[in-house]
């Protein structure tokens, strides 16, 4: 299987997200919404980095 | 009791983490399940199954423990080896089934191999969890 960089992080984001979600909090609602805010974390760290790289690689 | 007595809810039985904790490292999920956490086990079996499998599909290499190199190199490999090793049954399939591809160049093997330690280090999270509901720190 070959993805590129975005389709990888994309997916280590999600399943990273699911079971930080899953066991850190104590109702589903709380469990949805902190895997929501991780996964949402993730992307933004992926495109703040990414047009990091770019700005300043050039 | 006085008669306008709330009851409390049923507990799910709890299990000893003597037990739970090998069983939850062995198979993902295993441990919520045990504890009548049945969808929440299984969410953590196809997670950790499914981030497993694409570092398989990228063709990560596993992590081997060395003797020689240096001291973070040994320190890199010792810690893959038991992130590889927290996939518990995952890990062991893959192995007897003479899953080894070399460490070669490319970007996509690197990233199987984090994701091969990714879905340990997964399990690892998993497994504290279900420590913490078998001994009633959690729900």
């Amino acid at each position: 299987m070959k993805l590129d960089h975005f389709e990888t992080t994309i997916l280590f984001a999600l399943v990273c997200s699911v079971i930080l979600g899953l066991v850190t909090k104590k109702t589903d609602e709380e469990r949805l919404r902190y895997g929501l805010y991780c996964f949402g974390c993730f992307m933004a760290a992926l495109f703040g980095i990414g047009w990091a790289m770019r700005i300043l690689h050039g | 009791m006085p008669a306008n007595a709330v009851t409390a809810a049923p507990i799910a039985p709890l299990r000893s983490p003597i037990l739970l904790i090998p069983l939850a490292w062995f198979v993902p999920g295993a441990g919520h399940f045990l504890l009548g956490r049945k969808w929440r086990g299984l969410i953590v079996f196809a997670t950790v199954l499914v981030t497993f499998l694409v570092g398989v599909a990228m063709r990560g290499p596993l992590f081997h423990p060395v003797d020689n190199g240096d001291v973070l190199s040994r320190l890199i490999q010792f810690g893959g080896y038991l992130g590889d090793l927290a996939s518990g049954v995952f890990y062991f399939a893959a192995t007897f089934m003479g899953y080894g591809p070399p460490d070669v160049a490319g970007y996509s093997p690197d990233y199987g191999s984090k994701f091969i330690v990714a879905a340990g280090l997964l399990n690892i999270l998993a497994i504290v969890d279900a420590y913490e509901i078998s001994t009633r720190q959690k729900d």
